[in-house]
């Protein structure tokens, strides 16, 4: 039987009697880049501390090719990381960093220096090796920590939102830096973040935690075109939700009724419920339509709130009669906007196989 | 700034006085002191009517001055080293510690700082009396380490408070032993708060004079107890001089804290 590489299995973590870590089980592929996604106390960076073993779970094992890594102490996991904050050793130089979890591994020295050249050139900082960390930008300290951490060539690099003090700009290009060092070293990943664009654009798969568990596990793909939990669908990509009330299922599609008693079928049902019991019908403001004409022929009726320009496209809020405020995002020149004012009455209309229905 | 100093109009002037006295005030007294131990006259008469090196050839011909000196020399350096060694324990037991009564205990370890010098002086007194410390070194260093050990304790726990943890997580998952971060990680670190300690705790040792006088006896004394008995039998310009080498020792250590911190800061 082949294990998974990494096995995160049934982990809880308390504090106090209070879990911050319900339960929580992943399977990890090799060389895979996979970031815990998830807003601050869902559990994420508790997960990682786990699996770099500065905390233990309350239960569950975790298993590094099918050997349990919970008896064994930190220093000998031989893990990588990255941390949130500056972790480089302020007395020591660039280099002298690098070399820390060589010397501690007692490499020849001949070795080590090679070793040391090629991290530099990996994160591409040669001709720091003399400097201290106090005289380089966040940036540059966090490239060193990146290539301090892989310098032993772990099997596993945990990076615990290591750009979050960076800003936008900066993270975007080391964003860059990160996936091409991905790609080029094939060292297995796990990033945690609450930035769903940062996910996004990096992973292989994502894992969304929320509240102590794991909501869902998949490709950034997968996750916004069908989210499994409500959490989800408002965390991965733009959404609104409409309260309405559920008039049937069947074959997992949804027939729902608005407020005002408008029936709309053939949604995806996520989760179970009853008819007459009360769901969220989930829209994304991309893929739903504005028709400045007015409602007709099933299209929900709302009223323009605003209108904003934001570059390559526009953004146009409105309020359903029901008064569930619903957005859309409109192509840059697209024939509609010049015919759409603040106050006009809309009809709002999407295709029922793209929405999704959440219990 | 709410006060700045270039905005205050004619009240520098007034600034400027106040600031001129407080440090005439705190600075004559050494300068009279430096002033007296090269003047002639042995009534110590001020200002001097001639200059000479007279006292210091006599202070250093003198064994028991030279015997008091390294006694006191002996002693600060002892309690500065205990001191930081059981400050840096006791700092990690306080900063990183989560037990019960950690507050409590921090408040605890200040103490001395607070508690007038001659009650700690009666009560260590009648303690080593029974156990037979009195006029004994290590009755001295155990003495001065309790008034030292607060500075040497408030400097390590600040240090290691401003030291990110997170460091010395990573050093650990770089491969080190917790033991081996903390050695070659968290120490250097946090150099500029063990010099701190180190410095604070030999000068509180090197001119503390209540609880020295406690613990001296005929054959070991300090220099400060030296300077003190030796104002009670005679007055001679030998103590001015005496009293001048203790400030210099003072101030080059002074110095050298100051070059230290400032080397830190680059």
């Amino acid at each position: 039987m082949t294990h998974p590489f990494l096995e995160i299995r049934g982990i809880r973590k308390e504090y106090a009697m209070i879990p911050a870590v319900r339960d929580v089980s992943l399977n990890i592929r090799k060389g895979e880049f996979m970031t815990f996604l998830g807003p601050s106390g869902s559990g994420k960076s508790t997960t990682l501390f786990i699996l770099a073993g500065f905390q233990d779970p309350t239960a569950g094992d975790i298993l590094l090719e099918g050997k349990s890594l919970l008896s064994t102490p930190s220093q000998h996991r031989n893990i990588g990381m990255v941390f949130q904050r500056y972790t480089l050793f302020p007395h020591l130089t660039v280099a002298e960093n690098i070399a820390f979890p060589l010397k501690v591994r007692r490499w020849p020295k001949a070795r080590i220096e090679a070793k040391v050249a090629e991290m530099l050139r990996l994160v591409r900082l040669e001709g720091f090796e003399t400097r201290k960390p106090a005289t380089m930008s966040g940036g540059q300290q966090q490239r060193v920590a990146l290539a301090r951490a892989l310098a032993y060539d772990p099997p596993v690099l945990l990076m615990d939102e290591p750009l979050s003090a960076l800003d936008k700009r900066l993270r975007e290009e080391i964003q860059v830096e990160i996936r091409r060092i991905h790609q080029q070293t094939g060292v297995t990943i796990l990033y945690v973040t609450h930035d769903q664009e940062e996910a996004l654009r990096m992973s292989d798969r994502i894992a969304v935690f929320s509240k102590g568990v794991i909501d869902q596990v998949g490709t950034g793909e997968e996750l916004y075109a069908n989210p499994a939990t409500r959490f989800v669908a408002g965390f991965i990509g733009d959404s609104d939700f409409i309260d309405c009330e559920l008039r049937g299922a069947a074959g997992g599609k949804a027939k729902v009724a608005l407020k005002d008693g408008l029936e709309i079928g053939g949604i995806p049902l996520h989760g179970e419920g009853k008819p007459g019991a009360r769901v969220a019908l989930m829209l994304r403001p991309e893929r739903t339509r504005i028709d400045p004409a007015g409602a007709s022929g099933g299209a929900i009726p709302a009223v323009v709130t605003d209108i904003t320009f934001l570059g390559s496209n526009v953004h146009v809020a409105t309020e359903t009669e029901t008064g569930a405020p619903v957005s859309v995002r409109l192509p840059f020149g697209h024939p509609s906007i010049s015919a759409l004012a603040r106050g006009q009455k809309v009809g709002l209309g999407f295709d029922p196989a793209e929405a999704h229905v959440f219990s | 700034m709410l006060l700045n100093f270039d905005s205050l109009g004619s009240w520098r002037w007034v600034l400027t006085i106040i600031v001129v006295m407080v440090a005439a005030f705190l600075l004559l007294p050494i300068v009279f002191i430096a002033a007296l131990s090269f003047g002639s006259s042995q009534w110590l008469i001020f200002p001097p009517p001639g200059w000479t090196t007279k006292w210091y050839h006599d202070l250093f011909a003198d064994p028991s001055w030279l015997k008091a000196a390294w006694t006191s020399l002996r002693i600060a350096v002892a309690v500065s080293f205990l001191s930081v060694l059981i400050g840096l324990v006791a700092s990690f037991g306080l900063v990183r510690g989560s037990f019960p009564g950690r507050a409590f205990l921090r408040g605890l370890f200040i103490t001395p700082m607070i508690l007038p010098v001659v009650v700690l002086a009666v009560a260590i007194y009648a303690f080593f009396l029974r156990i037979g410390l009195n006029g004994t070194v290590a009755g001295f260093v155990i003495a001065h380490l309790v008034v030292a050990l607060p500075f040497s304790i408030l400097a390590l726990t600040t240090a290691l408070e401003e030291f990110d943890r997170s460091i010395e997580d990573a050093a650990v998952l770089c491969g080190a032993s917790p033991f081996e971060a903390k050695l070659r990680i968290t120490l250097p670190s946090i150099s500029h708060g063990l010099f701190a300690a180190a410095i604070f705790s030999f000068l509180t040792s090197w001119d503390e004079v209540v609880l020295a006088i406690f613990m001296a006896s005929p054959t070991l004394q300090t220099l400060p107890v030296k300077i003190w008995s030796t104002l009670r039998q005679d007055l001679t310009p030998v103590i001015a001089a005496a009293s001048t080498l203790l400030i210099c020792l003072t101030i080059i250590l002074m110095l050298i804290a100051a070059a230290v911190k400032k080397g830190l800061k680059k």
